[in-house]
């Protein structure tokens, strides 16, 4: 990672973050977070499929409602590893990124997975929820402009 | 809606927000060259706990509640979010991200009542 090759050794890393100095290309976080937007919009699409496809097949009322059943679709595990790779990019997000900045960016799932549903699995979509993926991309837009420019200035 | 699942709501929000601040509060050492590696490894854990029994909470809300009533708390959290992150961490947002967090708040609702 260069930045580190520019920085003095015993710099506080916080002091260069509040310059705007975070890693580039492939580990630039706010890359990351968009990577994280689509690593949980897959696992819930996944799981969802994986959960339609395993419906109440073991005849046991108790483990259906358990929802273990599911675990016997491949499925529902790409779905799981997709979601603990989620995770890890998060946390990689979280150590660059102010708490306030990334969770209502992370938001940008409540437009991935409507859209994903509507494409992949064949769910319908509502005026009111094409209303509603405007709002949060006008959001999204306000969060992230500023930060945008921030990024070509340096 | 009856106070216990009031009250669920409210403890749900509360693994969330905590959740979150646990993680960030243990990402944020990793910045500096000397990182304590035992309290990052803690705090993250702690995390991960907290948003587990969110996420049992969430599910126990949904027993009980459509999604369309259940997800306008979702909602909810991006404010709380900012709240806490402000209040406890110290973080400082512009006026305009303000704007922001609401339309998403806002956009959030109407994705899950429609």
């Amino acid at each position: 990672m260069n930045y580190e090759a520019n920085a003095p050794k015993d710099t506080d890393r916080s002091e260069t973050l509040a310059r705007g100095v975070h890693p580039k290309g492939l580990l630039n976080p706010y890359l990351q977070l968009a990577v994280n937007g689509l690593l949980v919009t897959a696992s819930e699409l996944l799981l969802k499929r994986g959960a339609t496809a395993t419906t109440q097949v073991s005849g046991s009322p108790w483990l259906d409602s358990l929802g273990i059943t599911t675990l016997g679709s491949g499925w529902v595990w790409a779905g799981i590893a997709s979601g603990i790779a989620g995770l890890v990019s998060w946390l990689y997000v979280l150590r660059w990124v102010p708490l306030s900045i990334a969770f209502p960016l992370a938001s940008v799932v409540h437009v991935l997975i409507p859209l994903g549903s509507w494409f992949f699995l064949g769910e319908t979509m509502s005026l009111l929820r094409w209303c509603g993926i405007t709002l949060v991309m006008t959001g999204i837009w306000c969060l992230a402009n500023p930060l945008m420019r921030a990024e070509e200035a340096l | 809606m009856t106070i216990h699942l009031l009250l669920l709501v409210l403890l749900s929000q509360i693994f969330l927000v905590a959740g979150q601040l646990l993680l960030k509060h243990g990402m944020s050492y990793t910045q500096h060259a000397t990182a304590p590696f035992g309290r990052v490894v803690c705090e993250v854990l702690a995390g991960v706990c907290m948003l587990t029994l969110w996420f049992f909470s969430w599910m126990a809300l949904l027993q009980q509640l459509d999604l369309s009533q259940v997800y306008p708390f979702e909602g909810m959290s991006p404010v709380l979010l900012v709240i806490a992150a402000t209040v406890i961490l110290g973080e400082r947002q512009s006026r305009r991200s303000r704007v922001g967090v609401g339309l998403i708040a806002l956009g959030t609702v109407l994705v899950g009542i429609s």
